[in-house]
């Protein structure tokens, strides 16, 4: 602990927390970040680079660190990859690993590619490995693979839970530094709801690395807990290790806030993260400035970091990052860490400046601590294995490099002056202007309800950055109606400050060998981003591609402006000329998790079940998903297979009576005067002249003629229609419905409404089916005479007020009872017991599909594929040929689909009695050259059906032209002939339909 | 994700309460069947790919239920005015206008 | 004819979950009808015995007003209220949906917070004694707000584990806020 300074920072000396890093026990307090809690026992070596495996340790304090990357584990699943030590808090028991070393930390054998770099420059991915061709697979993806890389997957399940909200406010302050804090100030006590939100552990930003200010006569650390205080009393709300990840459409912000990672005891309930998606009326971004390193080579040894998270982690966290550290920056905010440091008992070797002239002041506050000064340096190399032992360091007179000079240090403390975080409102859309002063883009215009405050737009120093936070808000208010002056604050001990942004800095040496580091994550050197320039690529997002300059997951957080000064100078041309690439969310790497939310497990997406669902899952049942519904696909019995269950399910229900739920069938009621005007207008079948009590099958099309959904519609009453609609398109259909009616006839007064979980469907089938069913239906004689097929009824079964149909999608003697849904359950259990006496048989969707294949019944979307019409599926028939106008009449007249050699459903039987596949291709000549013209395909097949033979249907051309020809199906290790016929592989004549004449 | 102004509810709402339906005034011809091929085609298939203002159909699926017009411009993405179906189409340039 | 297909009422009130935060009860099935109308509607009114509510969200004795021609009437006579619309000459289309939905109660110093998390809608927003459609989860919804603290939801049998699963976390989640 001997880097931890006594009397700094604001870690809790009272909680000493212990963790491990690779296994080793490790002591820190709460209030540490593995980072800190690192340094402060001198350890900076945290982990290995992404190609070339070079040493590293954090560069920077906050999120936008690129380098100490860690694995953390919590408990069993509970591990994380890349978390960055510089945001994970310390809590008892956290097991934190390094990364991407082999087979330890401080001896690495991939170290190797450090050597061979020249295979890893830019575009290597292109030009190393583009040849021989099939070496990719075999040696160049798995020698990359191997090679590069950060942390591994998780490979247990995750056992945290994650949940997200809405929320809506008036004011959203995404940054409390003191820009965030100021708005905040501005804005509460108005009655306006207001939210404040931080990614760190505790709200203040700079100032909690800036503790000599003095704002409004208070020392910074009480002015934030007395602000904070009057905040929350003023009902602000204050969301702290909550990070803005993206912007999107007005003002909506999505925000990741970190629950638990930092608690030794998870409370029940709590979930890990919560996902906010917030929509605020106005937003102000307080996002602060990033410091961007220097770009020289070694400027990656660990040790070497910005000067700033130097500052942070001296002053934050109490925690001197070296003792004997040396400064080389290019901007005054560097010197004042020098001084917090020197403050701090550290000794100072030098501060290095680029700059030929600095201000007095840092020239005689550095006098004054005995601090050696360097001015118009460049810095050429650092030196040491596993930590920084030395800077390298150049006069630069005119573009002369004069001779180097150690100084020998065990810290680097750099800055290339500061970056705005431009990311959130680039999201926007917002547009950025280059400022020379600066050399760097600020924020200009947003189509969004936007403000951006303080060091976001380059405003330097604690009082600019309270004043803008103030004003700026204030603008914000303005546009909800809130007049008033914004706050004024007076700042001592300020430290304002200029300084100069540069390319990679001059050097002696040859710049082909130097290793400057411009993205640490992705190892790309300033050297990388010339090379592809020279190699042609001009515009900076083929730079970046070509690079993978800015791609990593930090993105780029640290080296898009270096990485575009280095760029432009390459090209010739101003930064503004070439570009910035674009930001992207989220805004720091966002778990999984946060995104899923509630959605996993059970609840992964809704699963839709019937009132008979749960008899089926006693008895057995294997389930099959069908739209967002779960259905019965088989009931095995013990030791049955499905093949086996579908054949005796098949036989049962032919032989004497099955039971089926149907009630996921779409069922919509059409009512009003104008009720059988409408449907038909919309199915192909006329529709008018049908009778009250009786049911008729319908096509409904799209107006280009295609098939697009089919049903049984009965007319209940004159101005009543009861329609069904298939399981997966029930919804579809009934929003084509209201489409039609809304926008094409709103004259008609007819009105729909969705009923189909009004009732649960109860299908009998089978010989025995109105046996069964009589007793139950004491109103209604069961005949053919009384209730013949195709016939609907309102009547009382089983004493409960019923909708009775008399349809078949089997063949046999078919009814569909359908009674409130609640009372559904009932109702099969009741016919379920009185079917034993005929050996009742439940049978599940895929019975019911081998059913209607052998009388030859249309599946929409199986046995159609929105290319059919009601005459290539064979069905014209129901096409009602004295309408006037229907939806998709005209269609069907158009010239493709009235031309021969269109596609026709029919039946297929193999010679060989073998059992053809879906979707496997048709062809007529098996011996034609490769490639076969393809003249259809299977739709479906069986061999589970009670024909004695596999049967199938297919779309093939002409193919009602075809009965009794041969076509032949190629499959990868033979050839299957199969003879075209009628789809009706059963009772062509129907009369197994007819009450007694089966039986 | 967009705010939609419902125009039978009369308030504005997330997208997600919305489902997209489309082109706005393609009428359906009072008698398809005298249609030629072509205009059969035109009505059927024929769409704009507007860059800036666009005439398009939404629905209120998780509220009223009904469809509605509304112009947006597809290069900001916001909507300029929604309006009930059947309603004329609004006049652009005072909708541009009152954009900028 | 309109078929009067309500099945017996009065089961008991079942509590998905009870917190500091919120409770969440399924409440016993009432005879619900949709009744569908335009134009000029004091027929109707005459009819029902009270004035329809007339913009989308307003509630009057039980009866919301869900589209600019659409109505959800909550009953417990749904016999009465079939027999009178059927004297009624306005076109409109009355249906018994009394079967197809579940409703919860949703009560407590968080109920509107619970809301929020599968509803984009601000819930803040929604004025006491008002109902419509909204979105909760992916699910439609009919929301009805009572009180600013009780709410229901209505919706489809088959939705209704998947909400109810996501009110009951939530309510717990919430009541683990509080503690």
């Amino acid at each position: 602990m001997s880097y931890r300074i006594p009397e700094r920072g604001r870690v809790d000396r009272s909680q000493p927390i212990r963790f491990t890093f690779d296994g080793r026990e490790v002591t820190g307090f709460r209030g540490d970040t593995v980072a800190s809690a690192l340094l402060a026992e001198g350890n900076h070596l945290m982990g290995r680079s992404f190609k070339y495996h070079r040493p590293r340790g954090p560069v920077a304090a906050g999120s936008e660190e690129p380098n100490a990357l860690i694995g953390t584990r919590r408990g069993k699943g509970q591990f994380e990859p890349n978390t960055r030590a510089t945001m994970q808090e310390l809590r008892h028991g956290l097991q934190t690993t390094s990364q991407n070393k082999y087979p330890s930390l401080k001896f690495d054998v991939g170290a190797v590619n450090d050597a061979a770099y020249m295979l890893f420059s830019a575009g290597f991915y292109y030009k190393t490995f583009m040849w021989p061709k099939n070496f990719w697979h075999k040696v160049y993806e798995p020698f990359i693979r191997a090679a590069a890389g950060l942390g591994v997957s998780p490979t247990e399940e995750d056992p945290d839970i994650y949940a997200s909200r809405n929320m809506h406010c008036d004011v959203l302050i995404v940054g409390a530094g003191p820009a965030g804090l100021a708005a905040a100030r501005q804005a509460a006590g108005k009655g306006l709801k207001v939210v404040l939100v931080d990614e760190h552990a505790e709200a203040g930003g700079t100032l909690l690395s800036e503790p000599q200010a003095v704002i409004d006569g208070a020392p910074a650390w009480d002015w934030l807990a007395a602000t904070l205080a009057d905040l929350k009393a003023a009902g602000v709300k204050i969301m702290t290790r909550t990070t803005a990840i993206g912007y999107y459409h007005e003002n909506l912000i999505g925000m990741v806030e970190r629950l638990t990672d930092h608690l030794d005891e998870v409370p029940a309930d709590t979930p890990r993260e919560r996902m906010w998606r917030v929509r605020a009326k106005q937003v102000v971004l307080a996002q602060g400035a990033l410091e961007k390193p220097l770009v020289f080579h070694g400027n990656d040894r660990p040790g070497v970091m910005l000067a700033g998270s130097a500052q942070t982690f001296l002053n934050r966290f109490g925690v001197l990052v070296g003792k004997r550290p040396v400064v080389m920056t290019s901007h005054d905010s560097a010197w004042y860490a020098a001084f917090d440091l020197a403050g701090a008992g550290a000794q100072v070797q030098a501060i290095v400046d680029t700059r030929g002239e600095v201000r007095d002041d840092l020239l005689a506050q550095a006098k004054a601590l005995n601090i050696p000064v360097k001015l118009g340096h460049t810095a050429t190399a650092t030196s040491g294995r596993l930590r920084v032992s030395s800077l390298r360091v150049n006069k630069v007179t005119g573009a002369t490099v004069g001779a180097g000079e150690e100084i020998k240090c065990d810290a680097v403390l750099m800055s290339g002056g500061w970056t705005p975080s431009l990311h959130l409102f680039s999201h926007t859309k917002g547009k950025l202007a280059w400022d020379d002063d600066l050399t760097t883009f600020l924020p200009s215009d947003t189509p969004e309800d936007c403000v951006i405050a303080g060091a976001g737009r380059g405003l330097w120093g604690v009082e600019a950055a309270l004043r803008d936070g103030a004003a700026q808000a204030q603008a914000a208010l303005e546009a909800l109606g809130q007049t008033e002056a914004a706050q004024g604050y007076s700042v001592t001990e300020d430290r304002p400050g200029t300084g100069v942004t540069h390319k990679e800095l001059p050097t002696d040496r040859s710049p082909g060998k130097a290793k400057a580091f411009v993205d640490y994550q992705n190892d790309v050197t300033a050297k990388d981003l010339r090379l592809a320039v020279r190699e042609g690529m001009r515009s900076i997002e083929h730079v970046k591609r070509y690079t993978t300059n800015g791609m990593a997951t930090d993105q780029g957080k640290m080296s898009n402006i270096n990485g575009l000064n280095i760029a432009a100078d390459a090209l010739g041309k101003k930064q503004p000329q070439v570009g910035l690439t674009t930001f992207r969310p989220p805004y720091t790497p966002t778990t999984f998790g946060a995104f899923a939310g509630y959605h996993r497990g059970s609840h992964f997406e809704v699963t839709r079940k019937t009132q008979i669902d749960a008899w089926a899952e006693e008895n057995g049942a294997v389930y099959e998903p069908v739209g967002q519904w779960r259905r019965a696909r088989y009931f095995p019995k013990a030791g049955e297979d499905m093949d086996t269950a579908v054949t005796r399910e098949c036989a049962a229900t032919r032989a004497s009576v099955g039971i089926f739920d149907a009630s996921t069938l779409g069922k919509i009621e059409v009512v009003g005067p104008d009720a059988a005007e409408f449907v038909n207008r919309m199915y192909t079948n006329p529709f008018l002249k049908l009778g009250v009590g009786k049911c008729r099958y319908g096509l409904l099309c799209g107006d280009d003629g295609f098939i697009r959904d089919d049903g049984v519609i009965g007319r209940i009453a004159e101005d009543r229609f009861h329609v069904t609609t298939t399981t997966g398109g029930a919804a579809r259909v009934l929003n084509m419905m209201e489409d039609y009616l809304q926008t094409e006839w709103p004259d008609l007064d007819v009105w729909l409404t969705s009923v189909t979980e009004q009732w649960s469907t109860i299908a009998l089938n089978g010989p025995n089916a109105a046996k069964l069913l009589q007793p139950f239906v004491p109103d209604l004689e069961l005949t053919e005479e009384t209730f013949p097929h195709m016939s609907c009824a309102e009547v009382n079964v089983a004493g409960t007020p019923a909708r009775l149909w008399r349809v078949s999608f089997t063949g046999e003697i078919g009814f569909e009872v359908n009674v409130p849904a609640p009372l559904g359950r009932q109702l099969w259990e009741t016919l379920w017991q009185a079917g034993q006496q005929y050996d009742i048989c439940a049978y599940g969707t895929e019975t019911m599909h081998v059913l209607r294949a052998e009388k030859g019944y249309i599946i929409v979307g199986q046995d159609t594929d929105g290319t059919v019409t009601p005459f290539d599926a064979g069905m014209g028939w129901a096409v009602g040929k004295k309408k006037a106008d229907f939806v998709g009449m005209r269609g069907m007249a158009r010239p493709d689909l009235v031309a021969s050699g269109r596609r026709q459903l029919v039946g297929l039987l193999t010679e060989d009695g073998s059992k053809l596949e879906e979707g496997a291709q048709i062809v007529l000549d098996p011996n034609q050259p490769i490639p076969m013209k393809m003249v259809g395909f299977v739709t479906s097949s069986y061999d589970q059906g009670t024909v004695g033979r596999p049967i199938a249907l297919a779309l093939i051309e002409g193919g009602q032209d075809r009965m009794g020809e041969t076509v032949h199906v190629p499959m990868p290790h033979r050839t299957i002939a199969a003879k075209v016929v009628s789809a009706v592989f059963v009772d062509p004549e129907n009369s197994r339909l007819k009450i007694g004449a089966a039986a | 994700m967009l705010l939609i102004h419902c125009p039978h509810c009369q308030e504005t709402l997330p997208e997600a309460e919305f489902t997209y339906a489309g082109q706005a005034h393609i009428v359906r011809p009072a008698d398809p069947m005298s249609q030629t091929d072509e205009q059969w085609e035109e009505f059927l298939f024929i769409r704009q790919n507007a860059k800036g203002a666009h005439y398009e159909r939404w629905r209120h699926l998780h509220g009223c239920g009904r469809f509605f017009n509304a112009v947006r411009d597809t290069v900001s993405d916001r909507f300029l005015t929604t309006y009930v179906s059947g309603a004329p189409r609004p006049d652009l340039s005072s909708l541009m206008e009152g954009k900028a | 004819m309109n078929a009067l297909t309500s099945f017996p009422q009065g089961q008991e009130p079942e509590t998905l979950v009870s917190t500091a935060a919120v409770t969440v009860t399924q409440v016993p099935h009432r005879a619900r009808l949709s009744l569908r109308a335009r134009g000029d509607l004091a027929p109707l009114d005459r009819a029902l015995g009270f004035a329809l509510p007339r913009g989308i969200g307003g509630v009057t004795l039980g009866t919301a007003c869900l589209g600019p021609d659409e109505w959800i009437i909550l009953t417990d006579d749904a016999a009465a209220v079939m027999t009178a619309c059927a004297e009624v000459s306005l076109p409109h289309s009355l249906v018994d949906v009394s079967g197809r939905e579940i409703t919860f109660e949703i009560e407590g110093p968080r109920a509107s917070e619970l809301l929020t998390l599968g509803c984009p809608r601000d819930i803040d927003a929604i004025p006491d004694g008002t109902a419509r459609r909204t979105v909760f989860d992916g699910v439609t919804v009919t929301l009805w707000r009572d009180t600013a603290e009780r709410f229901r939801i209505d919706v489809w049998n088959s939705f209704a584990p998947h909400v109810a699963h996501l009110l009951a976390s939530g309510a717990r989640e919430l009541a683990a806020e509080m503690a």
